[in-house]
């Protein structure tokens, strides 16, 4: 087991730390990913994508292996990383051998086989949308508590940035690559930007997490910040129309799943 | 002070909300409580903290400040989970070097807070923030602790075990629908061309004339799963003078 760090504060910055430098939203994922590994103790870990309740796949991942792994849910239909999405909720299996974790039986089967016991998702929010899930596993049975739960919390929603640049297009990514995981989700979690985000999902016909990424790709294209943008459209000083977007952002660019 | 007790409870009675309870919990400390604001933190299940509820925007903003900084009287108290009374912030600068030219900047000189918890657990932290120095007499941080306290229970109802895995969906439950309803304020503001106070009351009444929580109405209508028509007729209907198709 890796090393813990003292304290919980620590921990948060030293996940924050990892993705740093990252050239990309997909070597974000993974830095993030390995962070996990080396400072929660587990022996792999992966973020996978869920739009629209529909699987998109890995993004990020530890390895090959727990890229195997997390792919293994997509592959049965099952799996702990659905149904934390679908949940909104951690869905934690401490022991996929105890016979009553019966759960997912096809999943658990294959993943015994590849030796892991132990599997923790944790949902990725964006805009209290629901758009994947950190996965982590390990070889070894027992339950994750504490500091190490603590600090799987705090990698999940760290995660949704990758996601965040995942989903966007005209957001350049050697300019926000840069900033603090923790400044960037917290310029998101402002009143003026969840209720911007409710006026754009109309103006659009979007969903909540599109709309995010839309005020986000406007603050960035503008050199505003989004509180910036947010406050402009609730004052309705600035309205969005469908027709300035003429890129599908379901669809990601530029990023191989 | 009864009545401050009688209001909550009486908010517990049938389909109620936690971010309106949680929300009255700070407006009437406020009020009753000799102090000039009341600002609430919650922490998610992974013991991240978030601001769920203020009694003023200032309080809002202080608040967020703390767990900006990762510092301030409200964190300790989530932290140790025991009570922090400040009588004078000048005392305290070197203890938060940031929080407190923060909180002198927004006119507050005076802060108490107060743990909320259920058993062991700590959900988060009351703070009580005011504008004169001066440490809050007993029976005023006792009346703030009970309807702390109160809050709590509240907030995990439905459960007397409170297992953890009730209480953290119950925590998540409360912080989403924060989320929610700022969103659901905006899709309602956008739609109607109405401002955010008016959507609130559009959305309080569709909540109250079907008797649906106010939380499951935002999410419906945030995740558009509510038609905005339905929450539109209630207003039409609440204008009994309008005559139809003018």
């Amino acid at each position: 087991m890796g090393e813990l760090m003292g304290s919980s504060g620590t921990l948060r910055a030293e996940l924050e730390a990892a993705m740093a430098g990252a050239g990309g939203p997909v070597d974000s994922a993974d830095r993030l990913c390995h962070a996990c590994v080396d400072l929660l103790g587990v022996d792999g870990a992966a973020i996978s994508f869920v739009r629209h309740g529909v699987s998109q796949g890995t993004f990020g991942s530890s390895g090959e292996l727990s890229r195997r792994w997390d792919e293994y849910q997509f592959t049965f239909g099952e799996g702990p990383c659905l149904d934390a999405v679908r949940q909104g909720r951690p869905v934690l299996a401490r022991d996929l051998q105890d016979p009553e974790e019966v759960r997912w039986p096809a999943f658990a089967d294959a993943m015994l086989s590849s030796g892991v016991r132990g599997v923790f998702a944790f949902p990725v929010r964006i805009a209290a949308t629901r758009v994947g899930a950190l996965d982590l596993f390990r070889r070894t049975p027992g339950a994750i508590e504490g500091e190490v739960r603590h600090g799987a919390g705090w990698a999940s929603r760290l995660a949704a940035l990758p996601m965040l640049e995942l989903m966007s297009a005209d957001v350049d990514w050697d300019v926000i690559g840069q900033g603090g995981g923790w400044t960037q989700l917290e310029s998101l979690e402002r009143v003026e930007v969840y209720q911007a985000t409710g006026m754009v999902q109309v103006q659009l016909d979007v969903d909540a997490a599109e709309a995010l990424i839309r005020l986000r790709g406007y603050a960035f294209a503008h050199d505003m910040t989004i509180s910036d943008v947010a406050w402009a459209i609730v004052e309705r000083r600035l309205s969005f129309k469908p027709d300035d977007f003429v890129n599908d952002l379901d669809a990601p660019r530029n990023h191989p799943l | 002070m009864i009545e401050a007790f009688v209001s909550l409870a009486d908010s517990l009675v049938g389909p109620f909300d936690v971010v309106e309870l949680l929300k009255d919990l700070t407006d009437e400390c406020a009020q009753l409580l000799d102090v000039a604001s009341a600002g609430l933190l919650l922490a998610d299940t992974a013991g991240v903290l978030h601001v769920v509820a203020a009694s003023s925007e200032q309080t809002r903003s202080l608040e967020l400040f703390q767990l900006q900084r990762d510092e301030g009287p409200c964190l300790e108290c989530y932290r140790t989970g025991v009570a922090v009374s400040i009588a004078d912030l000048n005392e305290h600068a070197q203890r938060w070097p940031q929080f407190v030219p923060a909180a002198r900047m927004r006119g507050f000189v005076s802060v108490h807070a107060v743990p909320m918890r259920i058993q062991d657990r700590v959900l988060g932290a009351l703070g009580l923030f005011g504008n004169a120095v001066g440490s809050l007499n007993g029976e005023d941080l006792r009346l703030g602790q009970a309807l702390a306290h109160v809050a709590s229970v509240a907030l995990i109802t439905g459960n007397a075990s409170a297992d953890q895995a009730h209480v953290n969906q119950q925590l998540q439950i409360a912080l989403d629908s924060r989320v929610y309803i700022e969103q659901a304020k905006g899709v309602i503001a956008e739609y109607l061309n109405v401002n955010m106070d008016e959507a609130f009351e559009l959305l309080r009444r569709y909540s109250r004339d079907h008797n649906v929580k106010l939380t499951d109405v935002s999410q419906a209508l945030a995740t558009r799963t509510l038609s905005l028509e339905l929450v539109a007729g209630s207003r039409q209907s609440s204008q009994p003078s309008q005559p139809p198709g003018s």
